[in-house]
């Protein structure tokens, strides 16, 4: 942009220097017309895009929801994004910013503090999040009653840098939330590697917990934490009854058959131990695992590279696109990615269906 | 110093600008994804600045909460090597880089919407590489921007821009040389409006003729604020097509 | 200014009631500057200056020092501000660093020293090895808002007051005469600048202050503390009484229409006329105080009788 930005005094306000700026007018070299245009740009691709200051609608009827303020009748956007109208609620979506917790959502987190009956947990949203003591298992098994003595061992289950996955169980007013990890599929993460991507590439679905090929299993926190471990006897527990319909993801969660529920109940017991928060890995964790998580890795930070949203589907395919490079630490190369988003991307239009 | 022409008969000024045009004006956003939730680079004329927005996050001593609204900081870091010569002491403490911060944290607490976040840290931190007239202006033209790219929420643009009065002519968007030979006022305008957040006058300038000065200060601040939006609005519009066509 | 002083909501609401109202608590009309009173000390150049329940003292000081190396023709000037828990509780013993100080500091050092209030090269004894140091230390007695505008006054009130010993230059031999051989000299003032403050408060929400075409924000001239706690932005206009803007500043705070604030530096203007006249009015009162028997002392009058 070299042209030169010249400015010419504004209509009203200042009247005195209108006669000063006069003699200037005809020597502005570049109009603001082209600035103009910019403005409506954002339609042609059928989402409005606006930006802080905005006015977005002069329609009293909306309902003004989140990245919008408003005065008497018009609404305005307070963030760069798009538009947004759902019914009659109107909100504008921010291009980026980050993680905000939902009731449900299942994530991954890191203990940043031990405090009194709670842990706080970094989720890589705006606020910490809290994990009360009464909302984890604890060893002995569901029934145990919680004794002072819990209290004061909180750093022997979780401490200060491990971390976990869990499930946002309520909101708090100020938008923090609280965590519990009432279920045997959450708790203590060990025999892996983390990586980190923008949390709007993980889309929210029912399950987050995939086994992929190659004997390693996946953990997509909705808040873009992810974990890769090798599988657990209970990860291809979970996965046995619907081993059957895989691809499709399974039918309703409810539909697992009895064989998966027995298993659990056996194992609730013997995993309730202090098992569930040691510290140690799996001795048994081959080199071979160790290297495919590795590529499992750097395939997920390539396509957070070229913005794809995480799918276990896109991990898979890029995990074979990827297999065409025999040492896996040269996919953290800008081409490489690049081919690499380019090859899923392409395996998916071939496919016909973008899921 | 006062031996350079600083305004010609002809109309023109030391780097062949006229009275009322702005510097060459590039900015982006988004350059240290990694670092930080929100970034950019701008460069005004010869002024060269990074700007850094890590939050809205978890504060990192409890004095820091505030359970009403999110607490703003800026930390303005002028580098060594930003003048032609290089000084010898660090700005970190000078009075001046105190009263920068200050008023840049005071400009932008009326304008991020702080109460959508309480009890959260909003970081700034701002490098200045190069500096050559009108620092202030780039500051609030950077933090802007990183703040838009950090998905905060922000009632409008703040845009700023220096203004020289040489004799009776104002000239807009003043270098250094320009700066150390006239006195200058520094304005940061809220959107599209004629309300300043920030007016800075720091030399002597005859009452009379304060009017004239704010009024291309504002159209100027005008000018910045649709660049600054075209580039947003490209790298918005990158985004969104990316995303459909996915 | 003060952070740690926190004024209950009622009382905050009535106040803010109050100013939508158009009232003060102090009975003052919303430009109404508050009186200003000025009194020197025995010494020349120790005044104090008393605005409501303000108080700051200014004290001047000179000694002979070496000017700068890049600028032999010129003496020194400092201003030094100091707050201290005697001002007011939210003041911090030897902690000069709180945003307010430094903003108050640094607008009287742009008003009186960067504006050339004080004419420099004046100080000069011999170019490049001897000059006068002056030293303006200003003292926060009592607070109750309005520091930066009474210091001011205080400075230049106790510039123009202060008289540095003669002296006498033979060669590269300096004699300071002391004060009580010769009488001593003023200093050169080449203008007076006034500080006026005006705050801002936002009688709506913010929405209508960004978006609103309303402009229905109230300024006032002049805050007291209890005012200044609940303000919204500040704007302080240095003027001078040759129509100049010595130096403003609106370090942030709410934005304000840009013709309501050059409205308020026309009202400044009014302000910094008439504390001008006071100014060197007391000054010129004082002069005749000190030197009321010089008339009966003088030689000449020896020689008439």
């Amino acid at each position: 942009m070299s042209e030169v930005i010249t400015v010419s005094t504004r209509r009203g306000g200042f009247q005195q220097f209108d006669s000063i700026a006069d003699e200037f007018e005809e020597d502005e070299d570049v109009d603001m017309s082209d600035v103009d245009e910019g403005e409506s740009g954002g339609e042609k691709s059928g989402l409005q895009i606006v930006t802080p200051g905005e006015l977005v609608s002069e329609d009293p009827a909306w309902m003004r929801g989140h990245g919008t303020y408003f005065l008497d009748n018009m609404t305005y956007s307070s963030v760069a994004g798009t538009v947004s109208k759902v019914n009659r609620l109107l909100s504008v979506l921010p291009l980026k910013g980050r993680y905000s917790p939902e009731t449900g959502d299942h994530i991954v987190g890191r203990i940043a503090e031990v405090g009194n009956k709670r842990w706080r947990v970094d989720i890589g949203g705006k606020q910490h999040a809290v994990l009360m003591l009464g909302s984890v298992n604890l060893p002995g098994g569901i029934l145990r009653r919680k004794s002072e003595s819990d209290e004061l061992q909180m750093r022997s289950f979780l401490k200060e840098g491990d971390l976990l996955n869990a499930e946002v169980q309520s909101l708090f007013q100020d938008g923090s939330a609280s965590l519990h990890t009432r279920s045997l599929k959450y708790g203590k993460l060990r025999d892996g590697v983390f990586c980190q991507v923008p949390s709007s590439l993980i889309v929210r679905s029912k399950n987050h917990t995939h086994n992929l090929p190659g004997n390693v299993t996946v953990v997509l926190g909705v808040n873009g934490y992810i974990w890769l471990r090798k599988t657990s006897k209970m990860d291809s527990a979970r996965d046995a009854p619907s081993g059957a319909s895989m691809g499709s993801t399974g039918g309703p969660t409810g539909a697992k058959s009895l064989k998966a529920d027995s298993v659990s109940i056996t194992r609730l017991e013997e995993e309730s131990s202090w098992q569930i928060y040691v510290d140690e890995n799996d001795p048994t964790i081959t080199n071979s695992v160790r290297q495919t998580i590795a590529r499992y890795a750097n395939v997920i930070k390539a396509l957070a590279y070229c913005e794809i949203g995480i799918t276990q589907e896109r991990i898979v395919s890029a995990y074979e696109a990827s297999m065409s490079y025999s040492n896996s630490g040269s996919l953290i190369e800008k081409e490489a990615m690049e081919s690499l988003g380019d090859d899923v991307l392409n395996a998916e239009k071939m496919r016909g269906s973008p899921l | 110093m006062s031996r350079l022409e600083i305004y010609s008969p002809e109309g023109l000024r030391l780097d062949g600008r006229r009275w009322n045009e702005l510097r060459r004006f590039e900015c982006s956003i988004n350059t240290h994804s990694h670092a930080a939730d929100g970034s950019s680079y701008l460069e005004q004329g010869n002024n060269k600045v990074i700007t850094l927005v890590k939050g809205p996050q978890e504060p990192s001593s409890r004095s820091q909460v505030d359970t009403a609204k999110a607490l703003l900081r800026i930390s303005v870091n002028i580098t060594k090597f930003s003048k032609t010569e290089r000084s010898k002491t660090s700005h970190k403490n000078e009075r001046r880089v105190l009263e920068m911060q200050t008023a840049l944290v005071r400009t932008f607490n009326k304008n991020v919407m702080l109460n959508v976040y309480p009890r959260t840290l909003i970081n700034i931190e701002v490098h200045v590489l190069q500096q050559d007239g009108g620092i202030m202006g780039s500051l609030i033209n950077g933090i802007t921007l990183a703040l838009i790219d950090a998905g905060i929420a922000m009632y409008d643009y703040i845009s700023g821009v220096s203004v020289g009065l040489y004799d009776t002519t104002p000239l807009l968007d003043t270098n250094s040389l320009e700066e150390n030979a006239m006195s200058t006022v520094t304005l940061g305008v809220v959107g599209k409006t004629e309300k300043l957040s920030l007016l800075l006058v720091e030399d002597k300038i005859p009452l009379d003729r304060l009017e004239n000065v704010l009024a291309i200060g504002i159209a100027g601040t005008h000018r910045i604020r649709d660049l600054m939006d075209k580039e947003l609005r490209k790298r918005a519009e990158k985004r969104v097509a990316n995303a459909l066509s996915r | 200014m003060a952070k740690d002083i926190e004024i209950s909501t009622s009382e905050a609401q009535f106040i803010l009631e109050a100013l939508k109202q158009n009232g003060r608590l102090d009975g003052r009309s919303f430009d109404q500057f508050r009186d200003v009173e000025i009194s020197f000390g025995r010494e020349y150049g120790d005044v104090t200056v008393k605005m409501g329940n303000t108080k700051v003292q200014c004290r001047i000081s000179c000694q002979i020092a070496q000017p700068y190396e890049d600028r032999p023709f010129e003496g020194l000037f400092l201003i030094s501000t100091e707050s201290s828990p005697m001002a007011g509780p939210q003041f911090e013993n030897g902690n000069n660093t709180g945003e307010d100080e430094v903003l108050c500091a640094r607008i009287i050092e742009k008003a009186v020293r960067r504006s050339g209030a004080l004419d420099v090269e004046g100080l000069c004894i011999v170019a490049g090895s001897k000059c006068w140091a002056v030293r303006a230390d200003v003292h926060f007695l009592d607070c109750d808002g309005g520091f930066i505008d009474a210091s001011c006054v205080a400075v230049m009130t106790a510039l123009l007051h202060f008289k540095k010993p003669d002296i006498s230059v033979l060669g590269d031999r300096v004699t300071v005469h002391p004060v009580d051989e010769r009488e001593p000299v003023s200093l050169g003032i080449l203008h007076i600048p006034i500080c006026v403050t005006f705050s801002f408060f936002n009688p709506q929400d913010t929405e209508e202050n960004i978006k609103g075409d309303s402009n229905s924000e109230i300024a006032i001239i002049d805050a007291t503390l209890k005012e200044e706690l609940l303000r919204d932005g500040t704007l302080t206009v240095t003027l001078n009484k040759n129509r100049e803007v010595v130096q403003v500043s609106k370090a942030g705070g709410l934005p304000m229409d840009a013709l309501s604030l050059m409205e308020n530096c026309h009202k400044a203007y009014t302000i910094t006329e008439r504390l001008t006249e006071q100014i060197l009015d007391v000054i010129k009162k004082d002069d005749a105080e000190r030197n009321k028997y010089a008339t009966l002392l003088s030689s000449e009058n020896a020689r008439e009788t």
